[in-house]
């Protein structure tokens, strides 16, 4: 009872941002006079074989880690009220080098994937570094600054590509760089199928799985159980009260962005180290954008993120099967699309219903998160309006 | 629809035209909030054609009263009335058509656009369906002669001053017809010469028959450009004063009171070692006016000086100069022999400094954390919170559970969130969390503001007890018998400086609360 009643409001949002995406979507296809039901049957249909069923799941799981590690890069900053938009950018750039790097250096196996993992995150911790420096600095939004260096990092990989780094061919239809020697390529874990006496799909389940599983479960301790972790989710709630305490409101910024930005390196490592072992022109793209709503749907949480990193893994694994069977596989996206307008809007409702719960049932006009009024010290709940003077009182 | 023109009242200001309605009346007005109660049976009688002064500390519920008769909020108890007639009003909407405009502490104007467009934004001139700028404009400029505004319509905002943009705040609200004009804190954001440009402003708004309600705290502008003058103390009305016949000193005991506990400490506990010293402390504005202008201050152990002063004056600061929460422009701050200007905060908290913050919502809390997580706020590096780089969720939890026993603050539990308390229980938690790190030094800004009468004196005992064990407290407070009954040294605050400083042990609330307006020197005995 007392469980069910602290994890309500965190459930509440997403199966309600879910269950409103999956009506929306549902009207949006019966107004294309597409039944529903059927697609929703196709996108459920794993295949009839056992090895057909473990590779979808395969499928599934592969697809879930990049947007596992997308998603927990945008709660990081998230966590302390920074949006980070910039991993689309972060993770490309550092792709790309550590592909480069990677082909360009032999080393034993082990040390080989090492290198290649802290080049990428070095790459993009850099990258997000700038976002960091800049507000910081000069007080520009992070939003804006990390949205325009999203396009300065997109062409800087084409430039690499194309020029540099480019390991094909000249002619050849897909530009790519070389390829990582074997000693750099991450093995797969098939070896667990055989284990629990599954089929052993031909697929690859990526052996950057465990990379990930290591990674959330730090970043969970860190930002749960850790100094660090404290202040960052203080700086989040108020910054006026976090500096009070003694955090340093700049040094966190660029903290925290470094992080964000170290783990968004790691998004493109699942595909480079286990499939493609290059960065091609066709490289999968998206991650970064799609690691908003992950983290959003997530609520910030790394268990959260990794539930909806499978959810959004499942959606993209059906694209596919529903083109096969003759359906607009634009469903998918509009399923995606209103899960995350679904989800801003549940997280709000959430967040209201916990602090009206919280308040005792009172009818407190629902004021700012941290709003205190500064000229009224005795109402706890300024009604709406009052955070122009807040920002008075800190100007 | 403006009619400024009205003439139901006696256009002899201050006389209450016998008969005649007030323009604007409160019976028996009750606000609640979650645990506090903002207002209490609020009186209020406004005539028309006159201005009324509301004052109060901060905190002591003005601007809960105003939204309420702005339409912001519904009172829970209690009627409000315009020339007689019961009015409910749903939003400000309902308050603008019913003749009241406020002019907000805060402008709300967009600076990129002209005069014109600030004050027609909202409702704009149409003729056929098409906005006419040239009727707005037209009205503008009658609006800006008649009550004397110098106001061009095409100048853009973003190029007029604080004085200026005022009046534009002034004449949007006359622009959409109102007759009663509610002014918050109108004066704290001008410099005195657009103090006085303001008040032959509401003398011009006054001879043209409206009526303006004056919210502030600085008692001698209040004396200098009111009709009337209601005091609030502690959410309700405690009268209303003609100012001709009262003196600041009056009106300061009116606005702080003096019937409450008496939190006097006798023998002295002070000691020799110094533990903070300040040398001339100076902290800019952004504006470039000195908010502290070279204070020089020493706090040793078991002393509490205490800072009184109008507020506004520079205290807000100054603490946040010793708490390391804002640059200094000049000076230096040491602990004992030490210069530690130049270290943050969070090196001085390590160092032994306590903070219990003036505003407890924006600096003190984390509201949407729990209590333990706001235990911990500030002591996150130190035992019991911290082990190592992690914090140690048990031992806080535990700790958060003795504070909340030892300190009486009633909820169920460490993990409920802090929005769920009351302002007096979220103040004894932080009164607790602050006297438990045994600080050196205690930066005290109004300890007991809106916390009720008993957990007030439970924390001035807290308070008397640390001095006697050698603590330094720096006190900043509004209270005046709290300032006289629990200092050791008394400076008085005023513009920024340190203009004087008192024996607590022989001086009075009057005789501090003529110190803190600067009127010692010139009024005399009341």
């Amino acid at each position: 009872m007392n469980a069910l009643r602290r994890l309500g409001p965190a459930l509440l949002a997403p199966v309600l941002a879910v269950v409103v995406a999956l009506v929306i979507s549902s009207a949006v296809m019966a107004a294309l006079a597409v039944n529903p039901f059927d697609v929703f049957s196709v996108m459920l249909n794993f295949g009839d074989s056992p090895s057909q069923q473990v590779t979808a799941m395969v499928v599934i799981v592969n697809r879930a880690i990049p947007l596992f590690l997308a998603g927990l890069a945008v709660a990081i900053a998230f966590r302390m009220g920074l949006f980070n938009i910039g991993v689309e950018g972060q993770y490309r750039l550092a792709t790309i080098v550590a592909a480069a790097v990677g082909a360009a250096v032999s080393l034993p196996a082990p040390l080989h994937i090492g290198l290649i993992i802290v080049v990428a995150m070095v790459v993009a911790a850099f990258w997000a570094g700038i976002v960091a420096v800049l507000k910081v600095t000069r007080g520009v939004s992070e939003v804006i600054s990390s949205i325009m260096l999203n396009f300065i990092a997109l062409g800087t990989a084409s430039y690499l590509l194309t020029g540099p780094f480019r390991g094909s061919p000249e002619g050849a239809s897909i530009i790519a760089t070389a390829d990582i020697p074997p000693s750099g390529q991450m093995p797969g874990l098939n070896g667990i199928f055989d284990v629990f006496g599954l089929a052993n799909p031909p697929r690859q389940l990526y052996g950057f799985l465990l990379v990930a599983a290591v990674v959330g479960i730090l970043i969970a301790v860190l930002l749960n159980r850790t100094r660090f972790g404290f202040d960052l989710k203080a700086s989040g709630m108020s910054p006026s009260a976090a500096s009070a305490s003694g955090v340093n409101a700049r040094s966190m910024v660029i903290k925290t962005m470094l992080l964000s930005g170290a783990v968004a390196g790691l998004i493109g490592l699942p595909d480079l180290l286990g499939n493609t072992h290059s960065y091609t022109t066709d490289f999968t793209a998206g991650l970064g954008f799609l690691g908003i709503a992950v983290a959003l749907l997530g609520r910030n949480k790394p268990l959260g993120i990794a539930l909806a990193a499978l959810l959004f893994a499942f959606l993209d694994r059906s694209l596919v099967p529903l083109q096969i069977a003759d359906y607009p596989s634009s469903v998918v996206t509009i399923v995606q699309g209103t899960i995350v307008l679904a989800v801003v809007v549940a997280n709000e409702i959430a967040r209201r219903v916990a602090r009206r719960s919280a308040a005792g049932g009172s009818a407190a006009p629902a004021g700012g998160p941290t709003a205190g009024d500064g000229s009224t010290g005795v109402v706890p709940t300024p009604p709406p309006g009052s955070t122009d003077q807040r920002q008075g009182a800190q100007a | 629809m403006a009619a400024p023109g009205v003439t139901g009242g006696s256009p002899g200001a201050g006389a209450p035209a016998q008969g005649a309605p007030y323009a604007v009346e409160l019976r028996g007005i009750t606000k609640r909030f979650p645990g506090v109660v903002a207002n209490r049976n609020i009186e209020l009688r406004v005539r028309r054609g006159e201005v009324h002064a509301i004052v109060g500390e901060n905190g002591a519920g003005k601007s809960t009263l105003m939204k309420t008769l702005y339409g912001m909020h519904r009172p829970d108890e209690g009627t409000i009335l315009l020339d007689g007639r019961e009015v409910t009003f749903r939003s400000p909407a309902d308050a603008i058509d019913a003749g009241i405009g406020m002019v907000h502490q805060h402008f709300m104007l967009a600076d990129n656009f002209t005069v014109l467009e600030n004050i027609v934004l909202g409702s704009e001139p149409t003729r056929g369906g098409r906005l006419d700028l040239a009727e707005g404009r037209r009205r503008i400029r009658e609006i800006s002669e008649r009550y004397a505004l110098d106001l061009d319509p095409d100048e853009l905002v973003e190029h007029l001053g604080v004085g200026d943009r005022q009046r534009v705040e002034i004449a949007k609200v006359l622009y959409r017809g109102a007759t009663t004009l509610i002014l918050d804190e109108p004066t704290a954001v001008l410099v005195p010469q657009e103090v006085d440009e303001l008040f032959g402003n509401l003398a011009e708004l006054k001879r043209e028959g409206l009526t303006v309600i004056f919210i502030s705290h600085k008692l001698d502008e209040v004396r200098k450009v009111a009709d009337s003058i209601t005091v609030i103390r502690r959410g309700t009305t405690v009268g209303e004063v003609d100012p001709k016949t009262t003196t600041a000193r009056q009106l300061a005991e009116m606005m702080v009171g003096s019937e409450l506990p008496s939190p006097e400490t006798r023998t002295s506990t002070v000691r020799d070692t110094v533990v903070l010293e300040l040398r001339g402390v100076t902290v800019s504005t952004p504006g470039g006016r000195p908010a502290v202008d070279h204070v020089d201050l020493t706090v040793r152990e078991g002393e509490v000086v205490g800072i009184a002063g109008v507020e506004g004056n520079g205290q807000a600061e100054l603490v946040d100069a010793v708490m390391g929460l804002r640059p200094l422009a000049a000076g230096s701050v040491l602990v004992g022999d030490q210069d530690i200007t130049a270290w943050s905060t969070r090196a001085r908290r390590e160092a032994g400094f306590g903070f219990i913050p003036e505003d407890r919502h924006r600096q003190g809390m984390l509201l949407e954390g729990t209590l333990w997580e706001n235990r911990i706020l500030g002591h996150q590096t130190r035992p019991p919170a911290a082990k190592g780089w992690f914090i140690d969720r048990t031992a806080a939890r535990a700790d958060t559970e003795r504070i909340m026993k030892d300190y009486d603050v009633r909820a169920p539990g460490p993990d409920t969130l802090a929005l769920a308390l009351s302002g007096g229980n979220q103040q004894k938690l932080i009164v607790g969390r602050e006297m438990e790190s045994k600080p050196r030094l205690l930066v005290a800004a109004h300890p007991t503001r809106g916390v009720d009468v008993g957990a007030q004196a439970a924390i001035w005992e807290l308070l008397k007890d640390a001095r006697a064990e050698g603590m330094a407290i720096l006190l900043i407070s509004a209270d005046l018998d709290e300032l006289i009954g629990l200092s050791d040294t008394l400076h008085v605050m005023l513009r920024g400086r340190l203009v004087g400083t008192l024996d607590p042990a022989s001086c009075t609330p009057e005789q501090l609360g003529g110190h803190m307006t600067g009127a010692h020197g010139t009024a005399g005995a009341a």
